[in-house]
């Protein structure tokens, strides 16, 4: 498993992420499921620094065999993503307002979302459909 | 993330994205995003080479087509690989401007609404 902690400001999300993606290449995950990871640990980091006013965030990432986990830890404000609502536009016009889509996406983009407020820190745990990435040749193999 | 833009003879701008469109990557083009919105009428955005995209990369995007759309202009965008393309449908940004599966396709269909515009004042 591999886990970091990060302080809460957006120039540490740009390092989580880059973390991040050395974790999911080690792991050897798919495209779809690290696209996936990514995506979450932007939206999560940036909700934690913006709106819940995080001081740090540690986040872990781990294979399991049904898919890979994501655990995201912050000191910020209670916030439960998995109650949040799914906001999307609907419709074209130029009357509509931005942002929001983070906690959506987030839902979205993972299979199940376990969250727990505790010690004064959110704990959430994401499942991700998608294993490691097909070795080359496997297809012409089987 | 590197941006490059151009301009056709009909007069559609083309802005063509590589890169990551991820916090750093939509603080790197918000800027030139801005002054687009407010001066292009017809707008291409190809996304065939952006390899990722996230809540604040669909920002930048919604903040263009609100701009563009209040002014009357035009926009579409191109190539979304699977992943881009499920976060712009996922936020709904599918509904507000067309997506299409390459630039010329796209160019295509904003020149078309243009003339359809341009006949119904007519």
């Amino acid at each position: 498993m591999g886990s970091r902690e990060f302080p809460g400001t957006l120039e540490a999300a740009c390092d989580a992420e880059l973390w991040v993606a050395g974790e999911t290449g080690a792991l050897g995950l798919a495209g779809d499921a690290t696209f996936a990871i990514n995506l979450c640990v932007e939206e999560l980091f940036l909700n934690a620094v913006r709106h819940g006013h995080a001081n740090r965030a540690t986040i872990s990432i781990w294979a399991e065999p049904d898919g890979p986990r994501l655990e995201f830890v912050d000191d910020g404000r209670p916030f439960d993503p998995t109650a949040a609502p799914v906001k999307r536009l609907h419709g074209p016009g130029a009357d509509f307002e931005i942002g929001g889509f983070g906690a959506g996406l987030v839902q979205k983009f993972s299979r199940r979302m376990t969250y727990l407020r505790d010690d004064g820190v959110n704990r959430l745990v994401l499942e991700f459909d998608g294993g490691r990435a097909a070795p080359a040749g496997a297809a012409a193999a089987g | 993330m590197e941006m490059k833009v151009t301009e056709t003879a009909e007069g559609v701008t083309h802005v063509a994205l590589d890169g990551r469109f991820d916090i750093a990557g939509a603080q790197a083009v918000d800027g030139p995003f801005v002054e687009l919105a407010e001066k292009a009428n017809l707008l291409v955005i190809d996304l065939s080479k952006v390899n990722f995209l996230a809540s604040l990369g669909v920002r930048t995007l919604m903040v263009t087509a609100r701009t563009m759309i209040r002014r009357g202009g035009y926009i579409a965008v191109a190539g979304a690989e699977e992943g881009v393309e499920k976060v712009l449908r996922l936020t709904g940004f599918d509904e507000l401007v067309g997506l299409y599966p390459d630039s010329g396709a796209a160019e295509h269909a904003l020149l078309e609404r243009a003339k359809e515009y341009a006949n119904r004042k007519a």
